[in-house]
């Protein structure tokens, strides 16, 4: 899992600051103004960090360690934690067709659903931004609305709409004639997760519109009005300046997305509940199927699938960042 | 926001380019306001069909007018399907974890930017390292500690775990934050004779804007997480949030659906309310707050 990127020697912290992104580098920008506490203001400091530490060993870090080790254990979740099996766990796992339908479940879902809530929600954002545009606040409220409801409810109120009898989404093709008899989406795999991906955009739209709305605001004006006194078009300006402007930012949305939609979940428990039969089964479905669905529990095969899962969500999002940094690079060489 | 707006009167000047402003607004005013109408039908279909007769929701289920206007649905849901508790219990859900998670951050931030101490580098890489942890694949062992503190089917339980796994995000917001204050500011107030906590309390109304995201943030993903609660109220129905707690309208074998669409009416009229209030603190906090 992620705990190994900190392991790097902290010596040598001036180096590697320069090939972080710019989010990371930015705390570490004012190094000199650092002090170091002396007498009382020790106290102080420890009790400024304790509430976090208490939590985030707690929560965060004595959790992970304890995923890797009841992973080697056959463990219900009752009585002491002796039945060690080694890696039993995990050869069962490699061969259990359900963990891997929900790994590509859950990445095709992950990938999706970035592909299509990123660039729509950029040009939402660009022109919710536009000076011109007309009621922006009324439009924002709009398309941030979904946002204000739990996901697991909206989950619930699709299965409504798009039920095969008496939904909205079989009144319209009716309507159209272009279906005699009721549509039921949930009866295939492909268009069960198809539906997922679609809510869970509808759902998340409104962050990533704030998340890029933001980021437009941090261009600073000078270069639209410099470019403006050269006569540069709207679209001029588009290509030129802003996406140019927002690209750090946006390496880190996309970050962002991709891994929030590996987290998916409450949708899939009231929207297709990983049906049909276990088809639509994602990993954290999965997880929670073993260590909370049925007795007995399985929490040992559930961690291990847990560990699997955040290996290889870990490799693909640095393999991505490592990708993008690469370009990035080379594009800096040559000056494109 | 606010500023965008009061500039934009400024081209307005200018007569060719206001022609311009009015032909763009007519492209696009209908075709956002045709999207943005597809876009909330959900609501609207929820609204009305919260006032919908079970009748009417068989025979039109997908119209968007109730076939009168029942109130009765609403009485159920909040009084017997128990939505006045699964609200409360939402309420002060998001309410406590948003002010732990506040607190810890804003503290934890000021002190990782501020000072050096043996293994701030340390923490700070773990931070990041763990930003991107799922809580699904955590929520075996949070789930064994809260047992073992005897916190399961308790609302500090569920307040702990939702308070204590995130947060990492937050943090590196407030130290980078802390971080662009000015040193001088700090030597001002030394030279003052202000001490660690006096510091600390100068300079902490700088940092609205950090505050505003992570208040607004923390406080929409706890009032729409559901696998926390799922998991630590599994035996205590009445410990449950909204979010989970309208499960209890899908029936084994029929669903409440004008039950349920009364109970969601109730549950986002009030976040409609405080998004509408902030929304301009929002955008421009989340910019202030990613500046730099």
């Amino acid at each position: 899992m992620t705990t190994t990127a900190p392991a790097a020697a902290p010596g040598r912290e001036k180096v590697t600051d320069r090939d972080r992104p710019p989010a990371e580098r930015v705390p570490e920008r004012v190094d000199h103004s650092r002090e170091r506490v002396r007498g009382l203001d020790r106290v102080w400091l420890l009790v400024f960090l304790a509430p976090f530490l208490l939590l985030y060993l707690g929560f965060t870090i004595w959790p992970l360690i304890a995923t890797i080790y009841y992973s080697f254990f056959d463990w219900t979740g009752i009585g002491p934690i002796d039945d060690f099996v080694g890696i039993g766990n995990y050869s069962s796992i490699l061969v259990d067709p359900l963990f891997w339908l929900s790994v590509v479940n859950t990445l095709v879902f992950a990938v999706l659903t970035t592909v299509i809530k990123l660039p729509i929600s950029l040009v939402a954002a660009i022109l919710l931004t536009r000076k011109w545009l007309r009621g922006k606040r009324f439009f924002r409220t709009m398309f941030f609305a979904p946002l204000i409801i739990p996901v697991a409810m909206a989950g619930m109120v699709f299965t409504y709409l798009l039920n095969p009898s008496n939904g909205a989404l079989n009144a319209i093709l009716r309507d159209l004639g272009l279906v005699d008899q009721g549509f039921d989406v949930f009866a295939n795999r492909w268009s069960a997760l198809l539906v997922l991906v679609l809510v869970a955009v509808w759902q998340i739209f409104g962050q990533y519109m704030i998340y890029w709305m933001a980021a437009l605001q941090n261009v600073p004006e000078e270069l639209y009005e410099a470019a403006a006194i050269d006569g540069a078009s709207e679209w001029k300006k588009l290509t030129r300046i802003t996406l140019p402007m927002i690209k750090p930012v946006a390496v880190i949305i996309t970050l962002l997305g991709l891994v929030n939609a590996m987290h998916v979940f409450g949708l899939v428990v009231t929207l297709t509940a990983g049906g049909p039969g276990t088809s639509t089964y994602v990993v954290s479905y999965f997880i929670y199927q073993n260590a909370f669905g049925a007795v007995p529990f399985a929490y040992g095969y559930a961690s291990a699938a847990a560990l699997l899962f955040s290996v290889i969500a870990f490799v693909l999002v640095s393999a991505q960042g490592l990708a993008v940094r690469r370009a990035q690079r080379l594009r800096k060489e040559y000056g494109v | 926001m606010a500023t965008i707006t009061q500039s934009g009167t400024q081209p307005g000047t200018q007569p060719g380019r206001r022609s311009h402003a009015v032909r763009a607004n007519l492209i696009a005013l209908p075709i956002l306001l045709v999207i943005g109408l597809v876009w909330i039908y959900p609501f609207l279909w929820t609204i009305s069909a919260a006032f919908k007769t079970q009748a009417g929701m068989f025979t039109s289920g997908a119209s968007l007018v109730p076939d009168q206007l029942n109130f009765d649905n609403f009485a159920r849901a909040w009084v017997n399907a128990g939505f006045s508790g699964y609200f409360f219990n939402t309420v002060l859900y998001s309410v406590v974890s948003t002010l732990i998670e506040l607190v810890k951050a804003a503290l934890c931030g000021y002190v990782l930017a501020r000072y050096d101490f043996p293994g701030r580098t340390l923490l700070y890489r773990m931070i990041v390292g763990t930003l991107f942890i799922p809580v699904a694949s955590i929520i075996v062992p949070q789930f064994v500690l809260i047992e073992n503190l005897g916190l399961l089917n308790t609302r500090a339980g569920v307040i702990l775990a939702m308070s204590g796994g995130a947060g990492a995000l937050y943090v590196l917001l407030f130290v980078g934050f802390f971080s662009s204050v000015p040193a001088d500011l700090f030597e001002a107030a030394k030279l003052d004779g202000a001490g660690f906590l006096k510091t600390f309390r100068l300079i902490l109304p700088l940092a609205k804007p950090v505050i505003a995201v992570v208040v607004i943030f923390q406080f929409i993903s706890s009032w729409n997480e559901f696998n926390i609660p799922l998991v630590f109220t599994l035996g205590q129905p009445d410990l449950q949030n909204l979010a989970v707690g309208m499960m209890s309208f899908q029936g084994e074998y029929v669903t409440d659906w004008t039950g349920f669409a009364a109970g969601m009416t109730i549950s986002f009229l009030p976040m409609l309310m405080i998004f509408l209030f902030f929304q301009n603190y929002f955008t421009r906090g989340l910019a202030g707050a990613t500046k730099g």
